[in-house]
């Protein structure tokens, strides 16, 4: 089958490379699960495990799903996936761990999270692997609902597609972290929409990218109703002829009065072939709105290299020091300390 | 009755430590430093004055190995060995502390991460044993107080937040906890008030005044030097040292001027 791929005359495409995709969705899985798992320990919660696209292990509903969408990636995504539904103030203790693991071809899989009033859910999606790995996440957040979204792509080679999109009711929260530290090239696509007043959405990555590497994100807050609040925080790095691309957009129905959003897009480049690309927007029809946004890229500080080496750091330990630092700002957005710990450990791997 | 100038010094109490012969560095193609020669051994502190532009601050940062400090002649060795060929962090590991005039901020790393994982690096280097992270504490804990340096500001990131007093501290708490045999310290004086000098003084006399230390300490004025008493006093005009002698010399330099030496 040929793909029907976006082309990069696109503007939210513009600084994508969706070139192996074809010849992954061509290509056939090895079936072969790796022996170790990255299952975070807690003590309690719901471990599942997905293997190219197909439920392993664990016990969560399967079934039929429609999820509108005009995303290309996310039209690929089936109609039959995961359901994570919690009924009226249900709060389950620990996490909702969740392993994809790729074990070389394409899958593709929807999923959907619908929390009623006041439920409250912790997920970790933890991507591995090879292959390509498509998913199409509905997420709807009832009055009060409270949703911890942390996500973190590990794996040598392939490439990870996430597409999300999220409705939140009235003072519901939305917290979503996301960490690219392997070696594959990421797509995240976000659409968050704030249907009901005094919700809160929170979207921190860190996007780390070497060799040829691509990372590309794009997210879209709609602020479409009063006294929302909104929080993005990205932090690129790239080395080598690597990529990372963030466009991220912030819109303010006229209505959505006492609106208080803001960006912040980083870009850190080690090497002089490497690009990021940041690229906040700002689009606000209302008139009573506080909304910041900065972007700023830059190479690591030189004057905090050296005081930094002149106290016995080797070069490469005080060049992990201060990226690590860099991408702090994302990471420590996230709340729970095993998940925190977990996606430092993957970052760290990523620094040594 | 001491030698006018130690670099001809021939006899000494201690072991020779630093050893600077004709030394010239530019930065960014201009400069600097013009023929230093010094002798430091171990126990003796030295101080450096002269006037702004004279090349204090570059003569450290060459010591240190600053990037962009470029040594176009001359040589400076370390315990007798070529410390120009080594990396700004092998020197630390050798012994060797730079006190910064402006000590550098670094946001999200705090202060006992930075110097945890650099007193490691340096033990590491020289074969010792890593200190635990509660050995580490303790040592810290010990040298903050001593410094009167709030442990919690220890746990804050590097220098951030921090007043220009509270900075230089913490370059002090640092020299505490690495413990080197050779501190530069640049301008450690400068924008403190005079109970913060005097305990930044008593901090480099505990921790450096010692028959296997030396100290070269750069300042402009006399006051820190009532405080850390120097053996010798050199000053430096136009990357030159154009005169040395024992203390009575900051004292002259206090009541008449760097005008005529530095002309």
């Amino acid at each position: 089958m040929l793909l029907d791929l976006p082309s990069n005359r696109s503007e939210s495409w513009r600084w994508s490379d969706l070139s192996a995709l074809q010849a992954l969705a061509e290509a056939r899985p090895t079936g072969r699960v790796p022996d170790k798992l990255p299952w975070i320990a807690c003590d309690k919660g719901v471990r599942l495990l997905f293997v190219d696209g197909e439920l392993r292990d664990g016990n969560v509903e399967i079934g039929p799903l429609a999820i509108a969408t005009s995303h290309p990636l996310g039209r690929l995504a089936g109609k039959s996936g995961w359901s994570l539904r919690l009924g009226r103030g249900h709060a389950p203790p620990g996490l909702v761990q969740i392993v994809h693991v790729s074990t070389g071809a394409a899958d593709h899989l929807p999923a959907e999270i619908v929390l009623d009033d006041d439920a409250q859910a912790s997920i970790v999606e933890s991507f591995v692997g090879t292959g390509w790995t498509n998913r199409l996440t509905g997420i709807t957040l009832g009055k009060g609902a409270r949703l911890m979204l942390h996500r973190r792509v590990a794996g040598p080679a392939g490439f990870v597609s996430l597409i999300d999109q999220a409705r939140l009711g009235e003072g519901a929260s939305f917290i979503t972290a996301t960490l690219a530290a392997g070696g594959r090239d990421t797509r995240l696509d976000g659409e968050i929409e704030l249907i009901g007043e005094g919700a809160f959405a929170e979207a921190a990555a860190a996007l780390l990218a070497r060799g040829r590497q691509r990372h590309d994100a794009s997210l879209v807050i709609r602020h479409s109703v009063p006294a929302g609040t909104s929080r993005q925080m990205w932090r690129s790095v790239a080395d080598d002829k690597a990529a990372c691309s963030v466009a991220a957009r912030v819109e303010v129905a006229r209505g959505a009065q006492k609106t208080d959003g803001e960006q912040s897009l980083k870009g850190l480049l080690l090497s002089r072939g490497a690009t990021i690309n940041a690229k906040p927007e700002l689009e606000i029809f209302a008139d009573d709105v506080k909304c910041a946004h900065g972007a700023s890229v830059g190479a690591l500080d030189r004057a905090a290299l050296f005081y930094l080496q002149s106290r016995g750091v080797a070069p490469d330990e005080a060049k992990a020091l201060l990226t690590r630092a860099f991408v702090a700002d994302a990471l420590d957005r996230i709340g729970e300390e095993e998940v925190r710990e977990a996606f430092y450990a993957d970052a760290e791997a990523w620094f040594a | 009755m001491r030698p006018a100038s130690s670099s001809i010094r021939t006899s000494n109490d201690g072991d020779l430590m630093l050893k600077i012969e004709n030394l010239h560095a530019t930065v960014d193609g201009k400069a600097i430093l013009n023929g230093i020669g010094l002798t430091v051994n171990a126990g003796e502190i030295h101080a450096i004055m002269g006037p702004n532009g004279s090349g204090k601050s570059t003569l450290a940062y060459v010591l240190a190995g600053r990037p962009g400090y470029e040594v176009t002649e001359g040589s400076v060795m370390l315990d007798g060995e070529d410390l120009l060929e080594m990396e700004p962090h092998e020197r630390a590991a050798h012994g060797m502390f730079l006190g910064f005039q402006y000590p550098v901020e670094i946001p999200g790393v705090s202060n006992v991460q930075f110097l945890r994982t650099a007193l490691n690096a340096q033990r590491r280097a020289r074969g010792e044993a890593e200190l635990s992270a509660g050995e580490f504490l303790k040592l810290a804990r010990e040298q903050a107080d001593a410094l009167g340096l709030d442990m919690e500001m220890m746990k804050r990131a590097v220098n951030v937040g921090f007043s220009g007093g509270e900075k230089k501290r913490n370059e002090m708490v640092q020299m505490g906890i690495i413990d080197p045999r050779l501190a530069i310290l640049d301008e450690t004086d400068s924008g403190l008030d005079i109970d913060a000098l005097r305990v930044i003084g008593a901090g480099i006399n505990r921790i450096l005044r010692k028959p296997d230390k030396a100290v070269l300490l750069i300042t402009h004025y006399q006051r820190l030097l009532d405080i850390v008493e120097p053996d010798f006093v050199h000053v430096l005009a136009a990357g030159r040292i154009v005169r040395s002698g024992g203390p009575e010399l900051a004292v002259e330099l206090e009541r008449e001027g760097y005008g005529e030496m530095a002309a």
